[in-house]
Order: structure tokens, then sequence, then C-alpha cells
């Protein structure tokens, strides 16, 4: 029994550490800019697209992250000039277009690979024993990963000046380039480093799901009720975003059912745009 | 060249294809004060973002130590040494008052600034707060300290002293003409005769978009600078 409830207790931290991953390229755009990326989940998916040709060749699955990164990044720096910029960084303007952006890249992927699922393998096989439990052993590289990348992630932007820099950016923009900042080059770097993270997030989610070109939709749902849960623009939001809405549906869905889960997600989420619509560790 | 250090030579332009500024030339020396006057509406903050690049002259040029910078971006002004120092929206106000002068530093330190803080020691007892709850003359403070502190060797400031308080405007002025003293110009579009008397060389009154008057301040007379500002 105790075995089982330790068994559980990990599984809510991979929910959580998994929907932290998903949700950071989406906060870093949302968050940081403003811009509500509708189609971040299609940078998610292609991710997995390029993870699953990557090991189709044979290559090494670990290349799949620069190869999804270069991909999504490159991806990410054509929408942003024709896109993104020329809509001057507009949340609804954006919002719109981003939207119209995800219908096409899931025709353009669904045109190269069809609409049927393609399965990744998963790359570390086998299980380890984790306190007298078998746990998969790609799970826990996983929750490493991840761990690793947030910590990493999480000291930078305390330490680094940019975060301050791109607030600083997006709050006067014309102040910004007086002091210094390269305003346009910043934003297009800020919403490149989030598209390449999405694509690295499908990278690492691709082995645990069906690949498909719709498979994008569940995560943008996902990520945007963790930030709106957990407050835009902060480093606390993120985590308690990712922690709140990944642990209920992981706890609701192992101790209930999944539709419940969804169900309870939706509500708090409602919630928290009614009564707290800033979340609950927002940017100052 | 005709020798100036920041030379505006026959500049036009405003917003989209408006021309609110017309042919207006400034040239101002090393260690020279210009302060350029002018009643509201006559284009004077307009010349001040033509020179430093945040609007592009239509026609005319910019040069900085003999190097042309017409049309230049203003981060890129900024890294050859010339600062500006906005008349409206002048500090970040979702960032702290220390995050507002550490932002372009890589180690993120102040300790280059306790002289700014001895002069104004409201800003160093307001660094953790956010810059947005400071008053618009606190505002003032912090933004010239921002611009001073950058080091450039020109220096643009479009009203400085809006809501300042007489003493600060005093104190403002002695930090302006220790920086003229080591060295740097100053293009200060500024309505306020109080800190005017007390750090120009130069005075420089534009009207309807063109310069009406350019003399030495000692040789203007504060009755002729009054009927230029009131008519």
């Amino acid at each position: 029994m105790e075995t089982l409830l330790l068994t559980q207790v990990i599984n809510v931290v991979y929910e959580v550490l998994i929907l932290a991953i998903i949700v950071l390229g989406l906060a870093v755009v949302m968050g940081l800019l403003n811009v509500l990326n509708i189609a971040h989940g299609e940078f998610i998916m292609i991710g997995a697209y390029t993870a699953y040709v990557v090991q189709k060749s044979g290559l090494p699955y670990v290349l799949a992250v620069p190869a999804a990164a270069g991909v999504c990044g490159i991806i990410g720096l054509v929408v942003e000039r024709f896109l993104i910029r020329p809509l001057r960084y507009e949340p609804f303007e954006t919002l719109l277009a981003t939207w119209g952006l995800g219908l096409l890249l899931r025709k353009l992927v669904e045109l190269g690979f069809g609409r049927g699922y393609r399965s990744v393998e998963i790359p570390v096989v086998g299980s380890l024993n984790f306190f007298g439990e078998a746990y998969p052993t790609y799970r826990l590289v996983l929750m490493g990963v991840s761990a690793s990348v947030l910590a990493g992630l999480f000291l930078w932007y305390r330490r680094a000046p940019t975060g301050a820099r791109i607030r600083a950016m997006v709050g006067n923009p014309v102040l910004a380039e007086a002091v210094g900042i390269k305003t346009r080059e910043l934003a297009r770097n800020t919403f490149v480093t989030g598209t390449a993270m999405a694509g690295i997030a499908g990278v690492m989610i691709a082995p645990l799901t069906p690949v498909e070109p719709f498979m994008g939709l569940a995560f943008i749902v996902n990520s945007f009720f963790a930030l709106v849960v957990g407050g835009m623009g902060t480093v606390a939001g993120l985590f308690a975003g990712a922690g709140i809405i990944g642990g209920l549906q992981s706890v609701l869905s192992a101790t209930v059912n999944p539709t419940t889960a969804y169900l309870a997600m939706l509500f708090l989420s409602i919630l928290f745009l009614w009564q707290r619509p800033r979340g609950l560790f927002p940017r100052p | 060249m005709t020798g100036g250090y920041f030379e505006i030579e026959k500049i036009s332009g405003g917003y989209g294809s408006g021309r609110v500024v017309r042919d207006v030339s400034i040239s101002i020396g090393r260690g020279e004060v210009v302060c350029l006057l002018g009643r509201n509406g006559v284009g004077k903050s307009t010349l001040a973002k033509l020179a430093c690049g945040f609007l592009r002259p239509l026609s005319g040029a910019v040069r900085l130590a003999g190097h042309e910078i017409t049309g230049a971006r203003p981060s890129e002004n900024l890294a050859v040494g010339l600062t500006y120092c906005p008349q409206e929206r002048v500090v970040f106000d979702d960032l702290t008052v220390a995050e507002n002068l550490s932002l372009m530093r890589a180690n993120r330190r102040l300790d280059d600034l306790d002289r700014y803080f001895q002069v104004f020691p409201r800003l160093s007892e307001r660094l953790r707060q956010h810059a947005g709850t400071l008053s618009g003359g606190e505002k003032k403070l912090l933004s010239l300290v921002r611009g001073l502190a950058e080091g450039s060797d020109m220096i643009v400031i479009d009203e400085p002293t809006e809501g300042v308080q007489f003493e600060n405007v005093v104190r403002m002025a002695e930090l302006i003409v220790a920086r003229k003293n080591a060295g740097a110009s100053f293009l200060v579009v500024e309505q306020n005769l109080t800190l005017v008397d007390r750090i120009a060389d130069r005075i420089v009154i534009m009207d309807h978009g063109e310069v009406v008057l350019s003399a030495a301040a000692s040789e203007v007379d504060r009755e002729d600078i009054l009927t230029h500002l009131t008519v």
C-alpha cells in the first residue's frame, strides 16, 4: 500500500513536471510578450513529428532535441517576421492570427504525413527499481530533464537582466530603445525562444502519446489554463499553475476518472478567470 | 563640418509625412549647454526625437563627433554616446527604481550612483518600489539620473523639470553643470527659466517649427525670452 502511494506521488510529480515543460514556451510568449500564441500546441506537435522523423532515420533520439528546437525556431522566426511583428504584438490581433496559423500548420502536417497516428518508440526502455516499485526509466529521465531545464531557466531568469529588459520593452518600447535595448531583436528572440521550447517539449512527450496532426489542441488548452491559474510572467506562476492543473488532473484521473478531472480543471479555470483573472502569482 | 560636436543640419520632419520641424540647424560644441525654448507645440520635442532617431527626418542630417547618425536607431545612438531622456513616460513604471537604473548593467550594481543618491535621497529610499508609484517630479529625477549615469558625451533632455519642485530643479542644474564641466554637451528642451538661467550657454528659440532666435545666453534678455514664450 505504501509503495502504491509512493507510485501515485511520483505520478503526480511527473504530470506536473511534464505540464510545466509543455507550458514553458507559452509562458514565455504569453507571459512576457502578451501574445497568446494559439498555435503553441501545433509547435509541440511539430516538435513531436521532428522526433518521429529523427527516430525513423535511425539517428539517436537525443538529436531530436536540437532538430526540433531548430525546426520550431525557424518557423517561429518566419511567423514573427511576417505575422506577429506586422501586427505590432497586439494581443487580440495576434490571437486571431495564431489561431489561423494553428489551422495552417495542422493542415500542412496532415498534407505531409497524413491524418493517421504515428508512434514514436520510447528511446530509453526498461524500468528502474524505485523504492521497491518498478517505474519506467524513460519517465524518470524525463522528470530529471524537465526539472533541470526548469531549474536552469529559473536561475537564469533570476540572475540575468533579460527578464527585466523584456518587461521594460513591453511596458514602454520607446524608452526601452532609448536606454539601449534593441527592441526588435529582443522581441523576436523571445518569441523564437518560446516556439523552440515548444518544439523541445514535443520531443519529450512524443514517445508517450500518439503523434497526429491534432495532438496540439489538448496542449494549448492545458497550457492556457495553467497560466490562467498560476499567473503570467513569473516563474512562481508557472510552477503554481502547472502544479495545480497538472496535480488536479493527475489525482482526479487516478482516483475518479479523466472526464471528471477535465471538468474540475475547466471549473477551476473559469473560477479563476472570473474571480482572479491575473492568477495566483501575476507579474507585479 | 563646422566644428560642432553635435550637429543638427537643416532637419525637417515630423510624424508621418507631416512637417512639424522645418529646416532647423543647431550646432552644439563640446562642453556646451544649449537650451531649446518655445511655446507648446512649436516642434521642440519633435526636433529632439528627430535628432535622436525616434523619428526619421524627411531631410537634413544629424552628426555626432563628425559621424553621420541620421536615421540610426536610438539603441545604436546610445552605443556611440548619445543619451535621450524623453518628455513623457520617462521611466519604466512596471520595474522598480533599482531595476530602472540597473537594467542595462551586466552586474546590476549601483555603487557608482551614490553621488546621485546623495543629491536625490528620495530615490535611494525608494529603490525597491515600483517606479510607477513615484510622483511625476520624482520620475523626472529618476530619468535624469538614468540619463547622466549612461555616461554619454551628448545628452538630449526633453523638459526635465516638469513637476519637479524648486530645490530639486536647482540640484538638477548643478548636476548638469558638473557634467558639462567634465566635457559633456547638452541639448535641453525647457520652459522653466529657473533651470535655463543656471545651465544655458546658448539659447535657441523655436516658433512654428523654425529657429527664430539663437544667441549666447549672456546676450539674451529675459524679456526677449518671455516675449517669445508668451506671444
